[in-house]
């Protein structure tokens, strides 16, 4: 049941975000796993009732239009900085909003979005509430979980 | 009438996002000014006049409750009309912020209508 009111609370927010700061729209759920190739991912902390984790993963090419469409500026004019502000700035209003969804009448705290880099293992697991999407350019994976589950330990990024 | 604002976001992202809402609000603007935390804001306030606050809440060093707080312990400044801008839609974070004086809370993800509306809430009159 908790599943179930999150992924949908996930599902909402990231439209709900992107829509209305990125004047960007979801093309459809997204199907089959994510590859960890030209990745930015960004890894949340949260506590409240429940506390857990967010990961947050964009391929290069949607975190570079994302980044164009927050700043209002064109993606060739954007540094990798900047893009790393953004997706933090993004996966931080997503995670707020679903946890303002799921608990609305309790208190959380977020933690400092941070960009992580990302292996295989974590794409796949062990987090229990995942939504994947389309965008036009690329897509967008939110993976969130209760407890204290985080991504592997970074190795490098390019962001 | 050209308005001075200050925007404190610990996100540059964000700073940047808000003046380009504003900007495209219709009200004149003369000035923005920017802080990256509460402490910033207060030092700035000590310099420069504004005719509205936009803070968000989560920041380090001085969070925006914080802020808040010491803008109402402030004789003068505490005329400054402040509005927060919070990932936070929790009933309780809303009514701790309005307790300390916030005039408004706009929630991210917000529409850029939201902001301005608040804005002409809080200034009394309809932009453009």
């Amino acid at each position: 049941m908790a599943e179930i009111v999150f992924r949908q609370a996930l599902r909402d927010s990231v439209d709900e975000v992107l829509e209305k700061m990125f004047f960007a729209e979801t093309l459809g759920e997204a199907s089959g796993p994510d590859k960890v190739g030209d990745t930015l991912t960004v890894e949340l902390a949260f506590e409240g009732e429940p506390s857990g984790s967010m990961c947050l993963r964009l391929t290069g090419d949607a975190a570079r239009e994302i980044a164009a469409d927050f700043l209002g500026t064109e993606g060739a004019e954007i540094s990798i900085g900047q893009i790393s502000e953004v997706v933090r700035e993004l996966a931080n209003m997503i995670c707020g909003s679903v946890l303002s969804r799921v608990e609305s009448a309790a208190t959380f705290h977020l933690g400092v979005p941070r960009i992580v880099a990302c292996c295989e293992q974590c794409a796949e697991s062990p987090w229990n509430t995942c939504f994947r999407a389309q965008l036009s350019h690329g897509r967008l994976t939110v993976n969130i979980a209760a407890g204290t589950t985080k991504c592997p330990q970074p190795v490098q990024s390019a962001y | 009438m050209a308005y001075r604002v200050l925007i404190v976001d610990d996100s540059p992202a964000m700073r940047t996002f808000v003046r380009r809402v504003i900007a495209m609000s219709g009200f004149e603007m003369s000035n923005y000014f920017e802080a990256s935390n509460g402490g910033e804001a207060l030092d700035l306030l000590r310099r420069e006049w504004v005719d509205a606050i936009l803070t968000d809440i989560n920041m380090p060093e001085m969070d925006g409750q914080e802020f808040l707080r010491r803008l109402a312990e402030d004789e003068v400044l505490r005329s400054i009309p402040a509005i927060v801008i919070s990932t936070d839609a929790t009933m309780h974070r809303i009514a701790v912020m309005t307790s300390l004086g916030a005039r408004g809370y706009v929630t991210k993800p917000f529409l850029p209508e939201t902001l301005r509306t608040e804005l002409e809430r809080t200034w009394g009159v309809p932009c453009g």
